[in-house]
C-alpha cells in the first residue's frame, strides 16, 4: 500500500515535470504578451515529430540529443511564424476573444494538417535506454522516465538562469512585470515578444520529445497537454513562472494519485476540479498576485 | 448638513496602507477638491467611497445610511456616480446609446424583469425610444458633445470622452458625483471647458468631490480642500489657507523628490 | 418608413421561401443538412447572447447541448414522458448548469473564465462517458423515441420522424428563439450586456448590478442550447458524449465568427454557410483524397479573425449597420 503511494508520488513527479515544461511557455508568453495560446500544446507535438524525423536518420544516443536540439529549433521557429503571422497583428486589438478564437483556429490548423502531412498512426520515439529499468526499494521506474525529470529539472534551471542572469532575459522579465516602464527604459518591445514566443515554443518542443519519448507521438498528442497547462498555469497564476513550476508538479502527483485511489476514469478531470475550486477562493490562481482597480 | 461622511476609513493593500483613518464630510451642494501627490491614496479613497471594495476599517454614511460594504451598482441606484482616472466608456457602443445605457431604470426592474419584459414589449428597440433619446440628447449637449451623437466611443477624442463618461454618470441622475481627475491630459482650453461642465452640474445641485492634480483648475472650482499624503489627511479647509499650509507645501515638495 | 416596408416584404419573403424548400426539394440528405444547419444556429445564437453580447467568453457550450440531449433522452426513456414536454426539460435543466456555470464567472473573466468552462465541459463529458449504467458511455443513447405524431383526426396524424416534418418544428423553434434574442438584444437587458461587455466596473458605476445579470445570461443561453440537444436528440435518436466535446463547441465557435460574432444575423449566416460548406468539402476531400476539411476551417477561422472583424455580416456593412434589425 505504502509503496503504491510512492510509486504514485514518483509517478506524478515526473509527468508533472513535463507538465511544468510545457506550462512554463505558456505562462511566460502570456505574461508578456497577455496571449492565451490554445495551440500551444502542438508546439510540443510538432516538435515530437521533429525528433520522429531525426531519430530516423540518426540512432541511438546522438539521434536523441539531435532531435532536442532539431524540436527546439523548429518549434522556436515555429512559435515566431505564428506570433507574427497570427499573433501580432491582434496585438493592438487586444481583445481575450479575438487572441483565444485565433490561437483556438491556430491549433484546428496545426492538427490537422500534421494529420494530413504525418498519418494518424502513432509513431514510437526510441529509448535511449532501450527501456531499462531501475528498482529503489520504495519504487521502481524505467531510467528514461528518471532522465526525463532530470533533463526538464536542468531545462527549467537553464530558462532560470538565462531569464535572471542575461540582458535579453532580464528583458523579458521586465516587459513581463511592466510594459510600459519597459518602453520607457528603451527595450525593444517587438524584439521581446518574438524572442519570448521563440523561448516558449522552443521549450514546449523539447518537451514534446519527452513527453513524446514516454508516450506516444500522433498529431492529437497536443490538445491534452494544451489543456493541463492551462490548468498548472492557471494554479501558477497566469504569468507567473515559479508558480507554473509548482503547479506542473502539483497537477502531476494529484493526477497519478487520484487515477489510483480515487478513478482512473476520472483522472483526466481532476486538474479541473482542482482549479475550479481554486479559482472559486483565489481568482488570480494559489500563487498568482491580488490584482486590483 | 453633510450629505456624506468617512468615519476613520483606512484602506491596506497587503502591507500598504492606502488610505488611514481618514474622516471627513462633504456638505450638500458643495464642490469638494482632493488633492495629494501621486499615490496618496486620491483614487483608492473614492474608490472606498463608491464601493469597488470595502474597507479594511472604518465607516461610510451617505445621507445617514450606514453604506460601508454596499457595492458601487447600489450606491448608484441610491445616487452616487462616478468617473474614472482612466476612462472607462463603453467602447463598442455609440455615444448615445453609452448615455442611453446609464438611463435604464434599474432601481425598478432586475435582469429578469427587463429581459422577460422584453419579450412582450412592441415598441422596437431600445436605443429608437423618442422620449430616452431626448433626454439623452440633451445631457450630450449640456456637456458639449451633441454633434458626436451616432460616433462610436472608441472613436472619440480623449477630451470628449472624458466629457462623455461625466454625461453617462450624470444620466443615472446623481445627488453626489465623484470626479476623478476629469481634466488630466487635457490641453488649457478643454481645462476650461471642464471647469465650466462642472460648475454648471455644481449649481444644478449635485455635490461634487473632485480629485485633480491641475492647481488652476482645483483652486478655481473647489470650495473647499482636502490633502491627502501617504494615505492620510493633512489638511482641510478653504483652497486658499490650504495651498499655504505649511505641511502641504512640504507634501508636495517631499512626493515630488520621491518621484 | 418604406425603407422598413421593404425590410417586411423580404423578411416575408425569406420566410415563406424557407416553409416552401420542404415542398420543392424532396433530397432527403438535403433536408437533413438543412435540420443540422438549424440545429447549429439555435446553438451558434445562444453562444453569441453569452459571449458575443456578453462577453463571457464561454468554451463549453456544446456541454449544454448535450445536457439538454441527455436530459431530454433519458427523462422519455427512462420514465416515459411525452418528447415534447421533454424538449423543454432539456431546457430548463440545461439553463440550471447554465446558472451553476455562471457562478465562477462572476469572480473570473477572460481567459480563467474559458478555461473553468472547459472544465466544466469535460468533467460532463467524462461523466456521460463512464455513467455507464445511466448513459451506456461512449456506445452513447440509441433508440431514443422521436417526437410523437400530432392526432389531427382519427384516420390523419402527423409524425416527425421524416426529416421534412421535423424540418417545420425546427423552423418554428428556430423563428421563436431568434424572436426572443432579437427582442432581448434590443432592449434595455441587450444594451446592459453590451455595456457590461465592454467595460465592467463601468457597467458597475451606472448601476448595474454584473453578477446577477452574467448568471441571468448563462442561464438564459444554457436554456435555448439545451432545448436544441433536445431537438437534436429527438431528431437523431442518438446522442453520445461526443456531443459535449471540445470539438463541438469550437464548431459552433468557428460558425459564430465566421458569420459575425455579436450581431443577430452572424450566427444564422455562419451556421448556414459552415453546414454546407462543410459539404462542399467533403466533395473535395472525395476527390483529393485528403481530410483537408478541418485544416481548411482552422484557416476559416484565423482568417475571419485577422482580416473580417467583423464576418461574414459585417462584409455587407449596409447589413451591419442596422445589424440589429437584421433576421
Ligand atoms: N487595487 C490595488 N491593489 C494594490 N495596491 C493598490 C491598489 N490600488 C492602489 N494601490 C496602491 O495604493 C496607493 C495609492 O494609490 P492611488 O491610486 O489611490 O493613488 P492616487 O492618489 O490616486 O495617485 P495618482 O495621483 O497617481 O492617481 C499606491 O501606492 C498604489 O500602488
Ligand atoms: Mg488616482
Amino acid at each position: 500500500m505504502e509503496s503504491l503511494f510512492v510509486q504514485q508520488v514518483v509517478n506524478g513527479i515526473i509527468i508533472g515535470s513535463i507538465y511544468s515544461l510545457i506550462a512554463i511557455g505558456l505562462t511566460m508568453i502570456f505574461g508578456v504578451m497577455k496571449i492565451c495560446n490554445f495551440a500551444h500544446g502542438d508546439y510540443s507535438m510538432v516538435g515530437a515529430y521533429a525528433a520522429v524525423f531525426v531519430m530516423a536518420w540518426l540512432p541511438g544516443w546522438f539521434g536523441w540529443i539531435g532531435s532536442i536540439v532539431a524540436a527546439a529549433a523548429a518549434v522556436g521557429i515555429l512559435g515566431v511564424i505564428t506570433e507574427r503571422l497570427v499573433f501580432r497583428p491582434l496585438l493592438t486589438r487586444r481583445t481575450d476573444i479575438d487572441i483565444i478564437m485565433v490561437s483556438i483556429g491556430l491549433f484546428i490548423v496545426l492538427e490537422n494538417l500534421s494529420q494530413l502531412v504525418f498519418g494518424a498512426t502513432p509513431r514510437m520515439l526510441q529509448d535511449p535506454f532501450g527501456s531499462a529499468t531501475v528498482n529503489l526499494g520504495l519504487f521502481s521506474t524505467s531510467i528514461l522516465r528518471l532522465f526525463c525529470l532530470a533533463f526538464s529539472c536542468i531545462a527549467m534551471g537553464f530558462l532560470h538562469l538565462f531569464l535572471n542572469r542575461t540582458q535579453t532575459g532580464i528583458a523579458i522579465r521586465a516587459t513581463s512585470q511592466n510594459r510600459n516602464a519597459a518602453l520607457l527604459m528603451g527595450i525593444d518591445i517587438s524584439h521581446v515578444y518574438t524572442l519570448t514566443f521563440a523561448l516558449g515554443a522552443g521549450i514546449a518542443g523539447i518537451a514534446g520529445v519527452l513527453y513524446g519519448t514516454l508516450f506516444a507521438v500522433f498529431p492529437t498528442m497536443g490538445a491534452l497537454p494544451t489543456l493541463k497547462a492551462f490548468v498548472v498555469t492557471i494554479l501558477g497564476g497566469m504569468g507567473n513562472l515559479r508558480g507554473a513550476v509548482f503547479g506542473g508538479f502539483i497537477l502531476g502527483v494529484a493526477e497519478t494519485l487520484g487515477g489510483s485511489y480515487i478513478s482512473m476514469q476520472y483522472k483526466n478531470s481532476i486538474g479541473f476540479v482542482i482549479i475550479i475550486l481554486v479559482l472559486l477562493i483565489r481568482p488570480n490562481g494559489l500563487f498568482g498576485r491580488r490584482e486590483g482597480t | 448638513m453633510d450629505i456624506l461622511r468617512t468615519d476613520k476609513l483606512s484602506k491596506w493593500f497587503g502591507g500598504l496602507c492606502a488610505v488611514k483613518e481618514v474622516s471627513f464630510s462633504l456638505v450638500k451642494g458643495e464642490i469638494m477638491g482632493l488633492i495629494g501627490p501621486n499615490g496618496a491614496g486620491k483614487t483608492t479613497l473614492i474608490n472606498l467611497i463608491s464601493g469597488v471594495f470595502p474597507p479594511t476599517n472604518g465607516n461610510i454614511l451617505y445621507q445617514g445610511k450606514n453604506i460601508t460594504r454596499l457595492k458601487t451598482h447600489s450606491l448608484n441606484k441610491m445616487g452616487i456616480a462616478r468617473t474614472f482616472q482612466i476612462v472607462r466608456i463603453f467602447k463598442t457602443l455609440t455615444v448615445i446609446e453609452n448615455v442611453l445605457t446609464a438611463m435604464v431604470n434599474r432601481k425598478t426592474y432586475g435582469p429578469w424583469s427587463l429581459a422577460w419584459g422584453s419579450l412582450f414589449k412592441r415598441s422596437g428597440a431600445f436605443t429608437d425610444n423618442k422620449d430616452a433619446c431626448v433626454k439623452a440628447e440633451e445631457l450630450l449637449d449640456f456637456v458639449g458633445i451633441g454633434e458626436y451623437r451616432d460616433e462610436l466611443a472608441e472613436n472619440m477624442p480623449y477630451a470628449f470622452s472624458k466629457r462623455l463618461e461625466i454625461a453617462r454618470a450624470l444620466a443615472t441622475r446623481p445627488e453626489v458625483l465623484l470626479l476623478d481627475e476629469p481634466s488630466s491630459g487635457l490641453n488649457p482650453k478643454e481645462q476650461n471647458d471642464q471647469v465650466e461642465i462642472i460648475k454648471k452640474i455644481n449649481q444644478q445641485g449635485t455635490t461634487i468631490m473632485i480629485i485633480e492634480h491641475v492647481m488652476k483648475v482645483i483652486m478655481e472650482i473647489s470650495h473647499r480642500l482636502i490633502v491627502l499624503h501617504y494615505g492620510e489627511k493633512i489638511a482641510e479647509g478653504e483652497p486658499e489657507k490650504v495651498y499655504s499650509d505649511p505641511k502641504v507645501i512640504e507634501a508636495y515638495l517631499g512626493g515630488d523628490a520621491d518621484a | 418608413m418604406s425603407q422598413d416596408k421593404y425590410n417586411k416584404l423580404w423578411k416575408a419573403l425569406g420566410i415563406a421561401v424557407l416553409f416552401a424548400i420542404p415542398l420543392v426539394i424532396s433530397d432527403r440528405y438535403f433536408l437533413h443538412l438543412m435540420v443540422m444547419a438549424g440545429i447549429f444556429v439555435m446553438l451558434t445564437s445562444s453562444w453569441n447572447l453569452l459571449t458575443g453580447y456578453a462577453g463571457q467568453i464561454n468554451l463549453g457550450h456544446a456541454a449544454f447541448y448535450g445536457i439538454g440531449a441527455y436530459t431530454s433522452a433519458l427523462l422519455v426513456m427512462k420514465v416515459g414522458i411525452s418528447p415534447w414536454i421533454g424538449l423543454f426539460m432539456g431546457g430548463f435543466v440545461s439553463a440550471f448548469f447554465g446558472l451553476l456555470l455562471g457562478i465562477p464567472s462572476i469572480r473570473l473573466s477572460g481567459p480563467y473564465l474559458a478555461i473553468t468552462t472547459i472544465g466544466f465541459a469535460e468533467i460532463l463529458r467524462l461523466v456521460a462517458m463512464n455513467w455507464v449504467e445511466l448513459t451506456r458511455g461512449s456506445l452513447g443513447l440509441y433508440g431514443i423515441p422521436p417526437l410523437t405524431a400530432i392526432k389531427l383526426s382519427p384516420g390523419f396524424s402527423i409524425e416527425f420522424t421524416s426529416e421534412r416534418n421535423f424540418y417545420y418544428v425546427l423552423l418554428i423553434a428556430i423563428f421563436l428563439t431568434l424572436f426572443c434574442f432579437k427582442r432581448l438584444v434590443q432592449s434595455e437587458f441587450g444594451i446592459t450586456l453590451k455595456s457590461m461587455r465592454d467595460d465592467e466596473p463601468g457597467a458597475e458605476s451606472i448601476g448595474v448590478d454584473t453578477t446577477r445579470y452574467k448568471l441571468a445570461v448563462f442561464t438564459i443561453s444554457a436554456f435555448f442550447a439545451g432545448f436544441a440537444g433536445a431537438l437534436f436528440a429527438h431528431y437523431q435518436r442518438l446522442v453520445s458524449p461526443d456531443t459535449l466535446s471540445l470539438g463541438e463547441t469550437f464548431t459552433i465557435l468557428t460558425m459564430t465568427m465566421l458569420g459575425g460574432l455579436g450581431t443577430l444575423a452572424g450566427p444564422v449566416v455562419g451556421a448556414i454557410l459552415l453546414t454546407f460548406l462543410s459539404e462542399g468539402l467533403r466533395f473535395v476531400e472525395d476527390m483529393v483524397k485528403l481530410n483537408v476539411r478541418m485544416v481548411i476551417y482552422g484557416f476559416l477561422l484565423i482568417i475571419t479573425i485577422l482580416f473580417m472583424r467583423e464576418g461574414v455580416v459585417g462584409l455587407f456593412s449596409h447589413y451591419r449597420r442596422s445589424g440589429d434589425t437584421g433576421q
